[in-house]
């Protein structure tokens, strides 16, 4: 008797591994320079206490995929959702050393961040071809979101059918303009912050929840 | 036909990129084209590469030192199409022949254009 419960166990667990779903991938794309590092900082900080990557204003300084694994957020409804935060390069279509030039680096230094960050929007588009289950969709609000970058990566994204929250970031500048995002995304959900400051985080994680879950 | 490092000896398969830097063990700029005939005469003749190569009348490869200023080699480029000026392209076709990826650069190192939509395309 006993070994057929324990036949039993054993087969359950077998089943429970091999049919257990990973963990759902919420991958951060945007342009460079729109804050998604300090998002995902401020998200792991929030709920892990840990921190992604380092941040700056020079555009470009995530050229590789970052990844932070099981994150588990509890919305105000208390829904829970436990995700891998996928931070990635910013996906542009155009990269010009003489951008790097511009914010005071030697010019040998300035081609091989125009080459990593090249190489890095490859390696975001890979991620997002493969490995990405929903995606969050960062703007800064006080740039035109109606760049032709945008349209296409919300395009693809909507084609792989992968969920998608468009976040308007830098709300805490003076010329933020999130109602133009959503005049420019009216089919997804947009959703204002400043992840410098942490404004309207509750809003975001309870969309996540209720979205990504 | 491998090839050999006159300063040093050390043998590197025919086609290796390898020695387009230089030699790896000795940072030799010079090689000889080695006939399987003549390939173990270094050692067993006690002949110097440079003998063999004066013998043999083989052209001597030599890498030319351009010092760190030197241009990316094509093969290590990440680009597979540059355009040099209107007109003007250089193709880079083992990266087209490997992924239909394309990222175009412009004129020199360190300018690229993007395509996104052949990124967002399943590998078949």
């Amino acid at each position: 008797m006993e070994f057929l419960v324990r036949t039993k166990q054993r087969i359950s667990q077998f089943l429970k591994t091999l049919f257990k779903k990973r963990t759902c991938r919420i991958g951060i794309y945007g342009p460079p320079n729109a804050g998604k590092t300090t998002l995902a900082n401020r998200i792991v900080r929030d709920w892990t206490g840990d921190a992604v990557g380092p941040v700056s204003e020079v555009p470009h300084e995530t050229r590789r995929v970052r990844r932070k694994q099981d994150v588990t957020i509890t919305g105000q409804n208390g829904n829970s959702l436990t995700f891998d935060i996928v931070d990635t390069p910013g996906v542009t279509t155009k990269i010009d050393y003489n951008e790097f030039i511009e914010y005071g680096f030697e010019k040998e230094e300035a081609v091989r961040r125009a080459r990593e960050a090249t190489e890095g929007v490859a390696e975001a588009m890979h991620w997002l071809r493969e490995d990405i289950d929903g995606v969050i969709y960062m703007l800064d609000s006080t740039q035109d979101p109606f760049q032709q970058v945008n349209i296409m990566m919300v395009g693809i994204i909507e084609s792989r059918k992968l969920p998608i929250l468009i976040v308007g970031n830098k709300n805490d500048l003076p010329d933020a303009s999130p109602a133009r995002i959503k005049s420019a995304f009216p089919q997804h959900p947009v959703i204002a912050i400043s992840s410098l400051e942490g404004t309207n985080m509750d809003e975001l994680y309870e969309k996540m929840t209720a979205y990504f879950g | 036909m491998p090839h050999k490092c006159t300063q040093c000896g050390r043998e590197f398969e025919d086609g290796s990129t390898v020695i387009l830097k230089g030699c790896p063990s000795c940072d030799g700029k010079k090689f000889l084209y080695i006939r399987e005939a003549e390939r173990h005469d270094d050692v067993l003749k006690e002949k110097s590469i440079e003998e063999i190569a004066l013998e043999t009348g083989e052209d001597v490869l030599e890498v030319r030192d351009e010092g760190t200023k030197r241009e990316i080699e094509i093969f290590e480029r990440i680009e597979s199409i540059r355009i040099l000026a209107p007109g003007s392209y250089e193709l880079n076709i083992e990266k087209l022949a490997k992924s239909e990826e394309v990222v175009v650069g412009l004129e020199k190192e360190g300018r690229y254009m993007v395509d996104i939509l052949s990124m967002a395309r399943r590998k078949k």
